[in-house]
């Protein structure tokens, strides 16, 4: 099975109940793999306080032109639509490389065969690192300058599959565009993190209306559960019917279990508690899945 | 001049120092504000903007769809997308996930019956203008959810933003930037003559600014940085040590203060709620040496 954690906006704390949720878990003898699939900026192997291990490069396809068989015909450049590809004035076809995405339009439409060669640039990397607490961690990670993070979070989850060992959960990027849907695709469960702030109130309904429309029963945890109005929070879960499962308060311990890279659920502060109580209810929705 | 500010990633309280400095910056200079985090957008709510002067749909992004009366259930469509969009309905039917789907049309060039798959342009979200109550307009974005293309929704953005600075004899763009560095960072800074890096004394903070850092290097724009909650991690150093090693002058630390929450459940930028905090002093620090450094 795999259920995802996700929420509207950064810093809500996301990555903090992904890594503590996935110890706990643990702890209760659930088999997990964790994926941090928040290719932009993942964070989970810094919250773990663990390095990144077995790099592999993303390899992204890439057209080469051979001109001496190009015809100059267009054909790549018009169907390309990212306009990675622009002609000359006399057809001469040449590629922005940042642009391109890797489609294969163009090689798919070019008329002439050999005119578009294979090749290939890093746009970044994944990882499978082995963890002190048990589990593994699959981290994607996109190289700086690249655009486009698509492929790293499909490549991130291809090998996370790969590797998985029970359940999959996966920790997403912030936000709620396409690569998030992507992370969050085939999950049974969404667990929304959630701040009830005016700002996090805003992202929290973009949060719970992808969930309705990708069609997966959403939980909401919210975080720094004192700073704010946790009714309107409740409201809007109401509206969207998800649950509020967990009510994290702005704790000092926590800030300090961050910056440390130490998972609080492994601590005696109460705060490990929450972590545990979570855990239970995720362990009871999987059932004996795992 | 246009200035980005950016932090690779959010939470760091890029957009509540943002709006400080917008407040800071008002009186003496004419500017307009741009919130180029399409995915989380916020600035307006800081700057108590309650209605919009107005609003342009944002075309362009595309998804294919496949008509299921022509399909003949091949599956190379399914077999050939590169990002795993296709699945097969509970009725056998090849789909399309419009909130995955990158629109690249590769379905639509390997698919034996012509026709059966069309790329569509949908609305990828939403342009927004408004004029706050402190005088300066703001220009914010929002994605719709599940769609792409939230670097060509920031372009268009700042491309607004441009004509407004013609229209109205504007000297700035200060452009809030997204979280990440993605399409939308990039056309965050593309065309930035400065970047401002905002980052907490976190390892995780560092690690995302690091990475914001380089893509400002891709542009060669001159970065600065400003520590936020710069008191909250007293044994980490890193930040410090960084930007000494990089060159990248540090405008000011911004304490932790919970004026800065309070002032943000009350959508007021903190040096307008709490000028007094030591938050505010801060910041107001920051705003004269930007004053002075970037904007003269
Ligand atoms: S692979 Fe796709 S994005 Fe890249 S140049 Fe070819 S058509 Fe354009
Ligand atoms: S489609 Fe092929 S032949 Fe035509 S311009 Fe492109 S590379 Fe050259
Ligand atoms: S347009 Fe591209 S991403 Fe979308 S379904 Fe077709 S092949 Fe997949
Ligand atoms: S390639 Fe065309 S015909 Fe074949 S399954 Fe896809 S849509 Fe149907």
């Amino acid at each position: 099975m795999q259920i995802a954690v996700s929420g509207g906006k950064g810093g809500t704390g996301k990555s903090t109940v992904a890594t503590n949720l996935a110890v706990a878990l643990r702890k209760l003898g659930v088999k997990l793999t964790l994926a941090d699939l928040d290719v932009e900026a993942p964070n989970d192997h810094i919250l773990l306080g663990v390095e990144l291990a077995n790099e592999e490069p993303v390899n992204q396809f890439m057209p080469r032109f051979d001109y001496s068989k190009c015809t100059k015909c267009r054909k790549c450049a018009e169907v390309c639509e990212e306009h990675a590809i622009i002609t000359m004035r006399d057809g001469t076809p040449f590629l922005m490389p940042t642009l391109c995405s890797g489609c294969r339009a163009c090689e798919i439409v070019c008329p002439v065969p050999g005119a578009i060669l294979e090749a290939f640039r890093t746009i970044g990397h994944t990882y499978v690192t082995p963890t002190p607490y048990g589990f593994t961690l699959v981290t994607g990670r996109l190289r700086e300058g690249e655009e486009r993070s698509m492929p790293l979070v499909v490549e991130a989850r291809k090998r996370a599959e790969k590797v998985r060992e029970g359940l999959l959960m996966v920790d997403t990027a912030a936000g709620t565009g396409n690569t998030v849907s992507k992370a969050i695709e085939g999950s049974k469960l969404l667990i929304a993190v959630t701040e009830p702030t005016p700002l996090g109130i805003h992202d929290t309904e973009l949060i719970l209306e992808l969930g309705r429309l990708m069609g997966i029963p959403t939980w909401v945890v919210v975080n720094r559960a004192d700073l704010g109005d946790i009714e309107k929070v409740r409201a809007l879960a109401e509206k969207y019917g998800a649950q509020i499962v967990a009510e994290i308060p702005y704790s000092e311990n926590i800030v300090k279990s961050y910056v440390e890279g130490k998972p609080i659920a492994l601590t005696d502060y109460p705060e490990a508690e929450i972590f545990k109580g979570l855990a239970d209810r995720v362990a009871e929705f999987i059932g004996g899945d795992e | 001049m246009q200035i980005a500010i950016a932090s690779g990633k959010g939470g760091v309280g890029k957009s509540t120092i943002t709006a400080s400095l917008l407040y800071l910056l008002k009186d003496e200079y004419s500017f307009v504000a741009v919130d180029a985090d399409a995915e989380a957008p916020n600035l307006g709510l800081l700057l108590g903007v309650t209605k919009w002067d107005e609003e342009r749909e944002h075309l362009g992004a595309k998804v294919a769809r496949i008509n299921t009366e022509s399909c003949i259930r091949c599956g190379i469509c399914y077999e050939r997308c590169p990002y795993g969009c296709i699945y097969i309905d509970d009725e056998g039917n090849y789909v399309v996930n419009e909130l995955t789907c990158e629109g690249c049309n590769v379905c639509g060039l390997v698919c034996p019956v012509g026709g059966t798959i069309s790329l569509e342009e949908v609305r990828s979200g939403v342009i927004q203008k408004a004029t706050t109550k402190y005088g300066f307009p703001l220009i914010s974005a929002q994605l719709d959810v599940g769609k792409p293309e939230s670097g060509k929704l920031v372009t268009d953005e700042k491309e607004w933003a441009k004509k407004l600075m013609e229209e109205k004899g504007l000297e700035h763009m200060i452009v809030d930037s997204a979280a990440g560095i993605g399409c939308q960072v990039i056309a965050s800074l593309g065309g930035a003559d400065v970047a401002i890096l905002i980052a907490e004394p976190t390892p995780a903070s560092l690690s995302d600014v690091q990475r914001a850092y380089k893509v400002v290097q891709h542009f060669r724009e001159p970065a600065y940085l400003i520590i936020n909650k710069a008191d909250i991690n007293p044994d980490f150093n890193g930040l410090e040590k960084w930007a000494e090693r990089e060159g990248i002058p540090i405008l000011g630390r911004i304490p932790y203060d919970r004026a800065i929450p309070e002032s943000m459940s009350m959508l007021k930028p903190v040096v307008e709620a709490f000028p007094d905090s030591k938050a505010s002093r801060a910041i107001e620090g920051i705003a004269e040496t930007i004053k002075e450094e970037l904007l003269g």
